[in-house]
C-alpha cells in the first residue's frame, strides 16, 4: 500500500500535533531576541511561526510543501497578519535577505537523509546568515534502548482530542531501524474516531536520518560554521543522554 | 583511589591473553600485498599483526606510542630472526623516513584518539605518510545498541585462553563504564591467572579509555582530513558494512 506523506493533509497534521509545545516558547524567544530578521526553514502549517509573528518578530518562512504553506497562509490571514512564506528546498533556496538567525524547529533537519544533503542544508542556511547570525535546531537523540525495544513494533506514539467534534484522534506508528545507515523509516496509521468504528484511518509513511554529537560537529564545521554548543533540552541542559533531544545552536562566524 | 597502570605498561601480560588473537591477520597480509611500497603500521604495539607481515615477507615498519610494547615487539622480533623497525611516537604526530603504500591502524587503535581534534591529527598524519596513490585503512568495531545497553559496572569475562607455559587458564575480565553521547567506554581490565588448583595466584588490574565512531561520523574525518575518498567494509572478510555489530573496515585513499 502506497504511504502518503504526513503533510498531505494539513489539517490533520495540525490536529495530531496541537499537544507539542515544548519547544514553542524557545524558539519564539530566540526570534524575538534575533538581531535583524529570522527566517524559519520547514515552517510547515505555522505551529512555530505564528507565535513567534505574535511575539513581535520579522519572520520568514520556508517550506517544501505548498500544501502545508496554503494552509499556514489561511491562518495568518485570519489573524491580519502577513509574513513573507516562500515554498522551497532547504538545501537549494535563495530569499531576498539575510537573516540574524535561521530557525529549524521540530526535527525538520532529520529529512536530510544522506550527509551529501545534510551539507547542502547547513551550507545554504549559513549563506542566508548576516555576520554573526546564528542558526538554530534541535534533533531526537538517537535512544539505544528504543532503538532496540521499539524495532518493528506498532504502538501508539500520540493520543490527541480532535479540537472540532472532541473525538479521539490516535496515532500508531511502527519504525524500523538501519542502525548503520542511521535512518529510522515510519509507517503511521492516524486513526480518527472511537477504537473499534473509527471514522477515518489515513495512512503516512516517513524516512528520518539521526545523528550523533560529534559527526554533528564535523558536518557544521565542513558546512563553514565557525562556533556551536549543544544542549539537551529546550531548558538549555547540556546534552548528556541519549534520551535527550540534541538542541544545536551555530554561529555563521 | 590512584590511577591503574595502562595495560600497554605490562607487555607480557597483554601477549598472554591478546597475542592469541588472529581472525584479522589474513586480511592484513592481503592488504598488505596489495600495496605499492610499504606498510607502515600505527599502534603496532607488541608486533602481533607486525611480526606476522615481516615473517610473510612484507617491508613494514611500526609505530606505538608505549617503549615498553616496542621492546617486546624487538625481542620477540629477535628470537624469529626478524629486525623489525619500529618507532616511539605519538599516533597524532610522528614521522618515519619513509612513505608507504599502505598505513593500517588495526584492532581498535584508532579509539586511542579521543577528541576530534585528536582524531584529525591522527589521521593527518597518517594521510602525509602515504605514498600519493596509498590508502589508510582502519579497523574498528562498530558502537552497536547492542554494545550500549550491554552490562556496565561489573566484571565480563571477555577471554579465556591457556597459559602457553603452564597450560592453565588464564582470564580477561572487562568492567566497563559508558557515555552514550561522549562515545566513550572506560574499562578496568583484570588479567587473572589461575593456579593447579583453579585458585587465581595472580591478578593484575589496567585501566583504559577507548572513544568509538559511527560510521558517517569516521567518512566526515577522512574528508576533513584531506582524505579523497572512503569506503568503509563490515568484515575482515570484506563483507558490506550492513549490521551494527559488524567490525568497521575503513579504507581512505589519499588520493
Amino acid at each position: 500500500m502506497p504511504y502518503e506523506t504526513p503533510y498531505a493533509d494539513p489539517a490533520l497534521y495540525d490536529v495530531v500535533y496541537s499537544k507539542i509545545q515544548e519547544d514553542i516558547p524557545f524558539y519564539v524567544s530566540l526570534a524575538a531576541a534575533a538581531r535583524g530578521p529570522v527566517l524559519e526553514v520547514g515552517c510547515g502549517t505555522g505551529r512555530v511561526l505564528i507565535p513567534s509573528l505574535q511575539a513581535g518578530a520579522d519572520i520568514d518562512g520556508l517550506d517544501l510543501d505548498p500544501g502545508m504553506l496554503a494552509h499556514l497562509q489561511r491562518k495568518t490571514r485570519a489573524l491580519g497578519l502577513e509574513p513573507r512564506l516562500v515554498r522551497g528546498d532547504m538545501r537549494d533556496f535563495t530569499m531576498p535577505r539575510r537573516y540574524g538567525l535561521v530557525t529549524l524547529p521540530f526535527r525538520t533537519f532529520m529529512h536530510m537523509v544522506t550527509t551529501d544533503d545534510q551539507l547542502r542544508a547547513l551550507r545554504c542556511m549559513r549563506e542566508h546568515l548576516e555576520p554573526g547570525g546564528s542558526l538554530a535546531f534541535n534533533l531526537f537523540y538517537p535512544s539505544f534502548d528504543s532503538l532496540l525495544a521499539h524495532e518493528g513494533q506498532r504502538r501508539l506514539s500520540i493520543e490527541v482530542a480532535h479540537p472540532e467534534n472532541g473525538g479521539p484522534v490516535a496515532v500508531y506508528d511502527i519504525s524500523r531501524y538501519d542502525r548503520v545507515n542511521q535512518q529510522v523509516r515510519v509507517e503511521r496509521e492516524i486513526v480518527e474516531g472511537p477504537e473499534g468504528a473509527p471514522t477515518r484511518m489515513t495512512r503516512a509513511g516517513f524516512l528520518l536520518r539521526w545523528t550523533y554529537r560529534f559527526e554533528m560537529e564535523l558536518l557544521l564545521r565542513a558546512a563553514g560554521f565557525l562556533r556551536w554548543t549543544f544542549h539537551g533540552g529546550f531548558d538549555r541542559r547540556p546534552l548528556e543522554k541519549d534520551t535527550d533531544e540534541m538542541l544545536v545552536l551555530a554561529w555563521k562566524d | 583511589m590512584s590511577p591503574l597502570p595502562s595495560p600497554y605498561e605490562a607487555p607480557e601480560s597483554y601477549d598472554l591473553v591478546l597475542d592469541t588473537f588472529r581472525e584479522d591477520l589474513g586480511f592484513w597480509l592481503d592488504e598488505a600485498r596489495r600495496a605499492r611500497g610499504p606498510v607502515l603500521e600505527v599502534t603496532c604495539g607488541t608486533g602481533r599483526v607486525l611480526l606476522h607481515l615481516l615473517e610473510n615477507g612484507i617491508d613494514a615498519d611500526g609505530v606505538d606510542l608505549f617503549t615498553p610494547m616496542l621492546d617486546r615487539l624487538r625481542s620477540k622480533a629477535r628470537s624469529k630472526g626478524l629486525e623489525a623497525r619500529a618507532y616511539a611516537a605519538d599516533m597524532r604526530d610522528f614521522t618515519t623516513p619513509r612513505r608507504y603504500g599502505r598505513v593500517f591502524i588495526p584492532f581498535n587503535g584508532f579509539a586511542h584518539c579521543e577528541a576530534p581534534e585528536d582524531q584529525l591529527a591522527c589521521l593527518r598524519c597518517c594521510r602525509d605518510h602515504l605514498e600519493p596513490d596509498g590508502a589508510l585503512v582502519v579497523d574498528m568495531s562498530f558502537p552497536g545498541a547492542r554494545y550500549w545497553t550491554g552490562p556496565e559496572g561489573i566484571p565480563v569475562l571477555e577471554m579465556e585462553v591457556p597459559h602457553p607455559q603452564t597450560g592453565r587458564p588464564v582470564r580477561m575480565f572487562d568492567t566497563r563504564r559508558k557515555d552514550r553521547v561522549g562515545q566513550w567506554q572506560h574499562s578496568v581490565v583484570e588479567i587473572v591467572e589461575l593456579g593447579a588448583e583453579g585458585q587465581p595466584d595472580r591478578v593484575q588490574r589496567f585501566e583504559t579509555r577507548q572513544r568509538w565512531v559511527y560510521r558517517f561520523e569516521l567518512e566526515l574525518l577522512f574528508r576533513e582530513a584531506g582524505f579523497a575518498r572512503c569506503e568503509i567494509l563490515g568484515s575482515w572478510e570484506r563483507r558490506p558494512l550492513e549490521n551494527d555489530t559488524d567490525q568497521m573496515l575503513a579504507f581512505a585513499w589519499r588520493t
